[in-house]
């Protein structure tokens, strides 16, 4: 017995300096716990996670999580109705709900330029986008966004929002084709089908998913906006060429019926399942694992676990590609149009944790993100513990492949990152300024020895057969980010029931839509317009005045 | 009950207003013993009434009830400005009717077949077995209805492949056949539980009255007919009434659960509802104007199906 608790105690002794990596000399402060909340589904770290150590170690700080589980909304609702708010609060993309409601404190009476020098250097340059008017009209901010203020140059070596995604094996099998319209996507997974009914298994192949569960009808509802060729506003289109920013509800116009009856063509094809409209989120990740839908439109975030189990199965072929799909001509009077999925880097507003009106301790909180903004927190958090996680060669950031394996194995991050924390905190992003690591990135999943140099033969292959550099070479650059911002972070709760009504009808109608006979379409077409043109037009309205106020933020007016 | 404290009465005698204070003193224990029960009611059921208040009021959790500005009966006229409102209650109503005619009539089946087992063994086995679903989870018992009424699940299957019909039902997206796949769920998971209470009613039956009865030559049917359904009315009457009393109830989780954009018409109840406009859009005096107006109809209703009885000369419930 001796011998083992002499052995533990030497293996303890052994691992210690690697544990102690920024450790700077803190007061020592009583220990408290915090309660989280994240807006979104998530797993508990375990116990022994070696970064919440650390920050226990440090900063006397525990967190005990709680993630959403069911309905966002009706889960804010609850706390709000009942004033029970966790200490960190995450809102998710319900924010706005718990800022009008009064939960949140404002963070300007503890972040400034004189008390908290990092973080006010990471917010300034997007200060006026962050800083809003309160009703009576005094500058708050109630959430430092926890994505988006990256330093440097853009990195875009993936398409990580909306496009319309295909298996590799299908662009493949097509001969690497270059496709870029809606008829040239949906021929190729015709033809696709046709010649390959089933995978090696006998399983038959699902054309394409429509994801319709909850908030994520996005990817029932969202792709018109983004064959007319403008990144992702949400429900509504800016006509960015005009001097008020123009902007209307799209689902209701003709351009958006072109693309419904394309779907209905496609449902009465078979290459759309019935089944894919009563599907939940759990259903859909479970067939996109199984590697047998063709394709979807959607968000690359939003199906990241997917990705990884196929990658995971080691079924490159099966993973998806982002394509920028515009309508052909023939739908929009022949006007040719420029894709443009990705936009420019924007913070991502009124997202992430928040300080609750029931926190005992905000200057604390702050004051400890402030610590956490330093090189040396940001590396951990990131990468990790050198050595361990990650290794520098040369003034470059490597992972042996052991290490890299280890990064995408969910289970191992929940010992040894603090994503649960993380993901919601403000954070650095985008490329090392300066220090003997500058010119790393911050973040692994950008760094080009990860990206390349991890990258799997297929890939590699894939792409070569393109001759493309990176899976971002297919779309267009990033455009310039509109003065607005995008239109999906404005906060329409002052026509919450309209906005509701205008989103109820077309969770309704258009599965109908795809569904219904070709001769009946046009008639149910136009019941669908007249419906939802009362609730359009009045969110459609509202979001216009919202679209120029953002602007004139940001332009100064 | 109101048959009971006739018989007390008769049995105290004369009750006037000394006899009442009297009585008081004599049976001290017993109210003592009310006491708890008293306060609990009190407490938990109707002190929460006072929230009711937001009903009518435009209620704003930061500036609470007695900061809220009252608005008449706004939230009400709003509930019945909706069309998804009133489709809510039709909803609830048609399901409820649904579980409970097809649950009772399921419950009394089965409990008259056991009944009618004289193998223990097989018996005990049918029982646990029917009634174990009871205690599973509804986020399990709507996974499994998912995938067994899936349009390429084992029913659709089935029926393609015995020929009864072309192309597979789409049960999950059909609003028409929501209902029916609510009821036919809601049998499946609780047939046995429900089964449990009128199999004691039976056993309660004196067995000298089958004996009788088989001397006079009465078969199993008639014994079922003429002994075991009799004997078994005043339970079954009873239930009825506490169930209709329950009609405004017409369960929530395996509706929010089943339910889809596509079956949302047939599928919206009360209770999701209030959830989505109350609770998700913090119309918080909608949600109590709803809850209200669900409480008042349970009670008219539990009242109606009380006179009923009573004018039927049966037992009743208050």
């Amino acid at each position: 017995m001796k011998k083992v608790l002499a052995a533990a105690l030497a293996l303890t002794m052994l691992a210690a300096p690697v544990f102690s990596v920024p450790v700077k000399a803190a007061e020592a402060q009583e220990p408290i716990t915090l309660t989280v909340f994240r807006g979104d589904p998530g797993d508990q770290p375990a116990e022994d996670n070696k970064i919440y150590k650390k920050i226990e170690e440090e900063f006397g700080v525990k967190f005990e999580f709680e993630f959403l589980a069911g309905d966002l909304d009706e889960k804010l609702g609850m706390m709000i109705a009942g004033e029970d708010y966790p200490d960190l609060f995450d809102g998710g993309n319900s924010a706005d709900l718990i800022i009008q409601n009064g939960a949140l404190i404002n963070l300007l009476d503890y972040v400034s330029p004189e008390k908290t020098p990092r973080l006010w250097a990471h917010i300034e340059p997007q200060l006026n986008r962050i800083i809003e008017k309160d009703e009576d009209g005094n500058d708050v901010m109630y959430i430092i966004p926890n994505y988006g203020l990256a330093d440097g140059e853009q990195i875009v070596n993936q398409v990580n929002g909306p496009a319309f995604f295909i298996q590799k094996q299908v662009l493949e099998w097509g001969g690497y084709p270059q496709i870029h319209t809606l008829n040239e996507y949906f021929d190729l997974l015709d033809r696709f089908i046709e010649a390959n009914p089933t995978d090696e298994n006998g399983t038959p192949y699902t054309g394409f998913d429509i994801l319709c569960e909850d908030w994520r009808h996005f990817c029932l509802i969202n792709p018109v906006q983004h064959l007319m060729g403008r990144p992702n506003d949400g429900e509504v289109l800016v006509d960015i060429n005009s001097d008020d920013f123009y902007t209307e509800t799209f689902i209701d116009k003709p351009y958006a019926k072109a693309y419904y009856q394309k779907l209905n063509e496609q449902f009465h094809k078979g290459l759309i399942s019935r089944d894919t409209f009563v599907m939940n989120y759990d259903q859909y990740i479970a067939a996109l694992s199984s590697g047998t839908v063709l394709g979807m439109f959607d968000q690359t975030w939003d199906f990241n676990n997917a990705t990884f189990a196929l990658q995971d199965a080691n079924m490159y072929k099966n993973t998806y590609v982002a394509l920028g799909l515009v309508y052909d001509p023939e739908y929009v009077d022949g006007k040719e149009i420029e894709e443009h999925y990705v936009n420019g880097s924007l913070p991502n507003l009124r997202r992430g944790f928040g300080i609750s009106v029931n926190c005992e301790c905000p200057e604390r909180i702050v004051a400890m993100w402030e610590e956490m903004m330093s090189d040396e927190w940001q590396m951990l958090f990131n990468w990790g513990v050198e050595g361990e996680d990650y290794y520098v060669e040369d003034g470059r950031l490597m992972m042996t492949e052991e290490q890299y394996a280890n990064s995408l194995n969910n289970n191992w991050k929940l010992h040894n990152k603090a994503e649960a924390f993380t993901q919601s905190s403000p954070k650095k992003q985008g490329w090392i300024m300066d220090g003997e690591l500058a010119g790393n990135c911050w973040e692994p999943a950008n760094q080009p020895e990860i990206v390349f140099g991890q990258m799997s033969e297929y890939d590699k292959a894939f792409l070569s057969a393109y001759g493309y550099q990176k899976f971002a070479d297919f779309v267009n650059p990033p455009i310039e980010l509109a003065p607005y911002g995008e239109a999906w972070q404005i906060d329409y709760t002052p026509v919450d029931i309209a906005h509701q009504d205008f989103l109820d009808i077309q969770d309704k109608m258009l599965p109908e839509l795809i569904m219904c006979d070709p001769a009946d379409f046009d008639a149910l077409w136009d019941d669908f317009v007249e419906q939802i043109t009362p609730s359009a037009t009045e969110f459609g309205e509202y979001m216009w005045g919202a679209v120029q106020a953002e602007a004139a933020k940001v332009l100064g007016e | 009950m109101r048959s009971i404290s006739k018989k007390n009465e008769l049995s105290t005698g004369r009750s006037g207003s000394a006899g009442f204070g009297k009585k008081l003193t004599k049976q001290w224990q017993l109210l003592l013993m009310s006491v708890p029960m008293l306060l609990y009611v009190l407490l938990f059921n109707y002190g929460p009434m006072w929230g009711w208040i937001t009903a009518f009021q435009d209620y704003k959790p930061k500036k609470g009830i007695t900061g809220s500005e009252f608005v008449g009966l706004k939230n009400f006229k709003w509930l019945f400005s909706r069309p998804d409102f009133l489709q809510s209650i039709r909803n609830t109503l048609g399901m409820s009717v649904i579980n409970l005619v097809l649950g009772t009539i399921t419950s009394i089946l089965l409990a008259i077949l056991l009944n009618e087992v004289r193998h223990t063994g097989f018996k005990r086995v049918v029982q646990t077995v029917t009634y174990l679903p009871h205690f599973l989870s509804m986020v399990i018992v709507v996974g499994m209805a998912q995938n067994i009424f899936a349009s390429n699940g084992p029913i659709n299957q089935f029926l393609t492949g015995v020929g009864l019909i072309k192309t597979p039902i789409f049960f999950l997206g059909e609003g028409k056949l929501f209902w029916w796949l609510v009821g036919i769920i809601n049998v499946w998971k609780e047939v046995g539980w429900n089964t449990i209470i009128y199999i004691a009613a039976m056993t309660a039956i004196d067995p000298s009255l089958y004996e009788a009865a088989s001397i006079d030559g009465a078969g199993r049917f008639a014994k079922i007919r003429y002994i075991t359904l009799p004997g078994i009315k005043s339970t079954f009457v009873i239930l009825l009434i506490m169930n209709i009393g329950h009609l405004m109830e017409a369960g929530f989780e395996l509706q929010y659960l089943l339910s889809s954009s596509l079956t949302i018409d047939w599928a919206q109840t009360i209770d999701i509802f209030v959830l989505k406009y109350g609770i998700s859009k913090q119309q918080y005096g909608v949600a109590t104007a709803a809850g209200m107006f669900k409480s008042i109809v349970a009670i008219i209703l539990l009242f109606t199906a009380n006179t009923i009885a009573k004018k039927l000369d049966e037992s009743t419930l208050v």
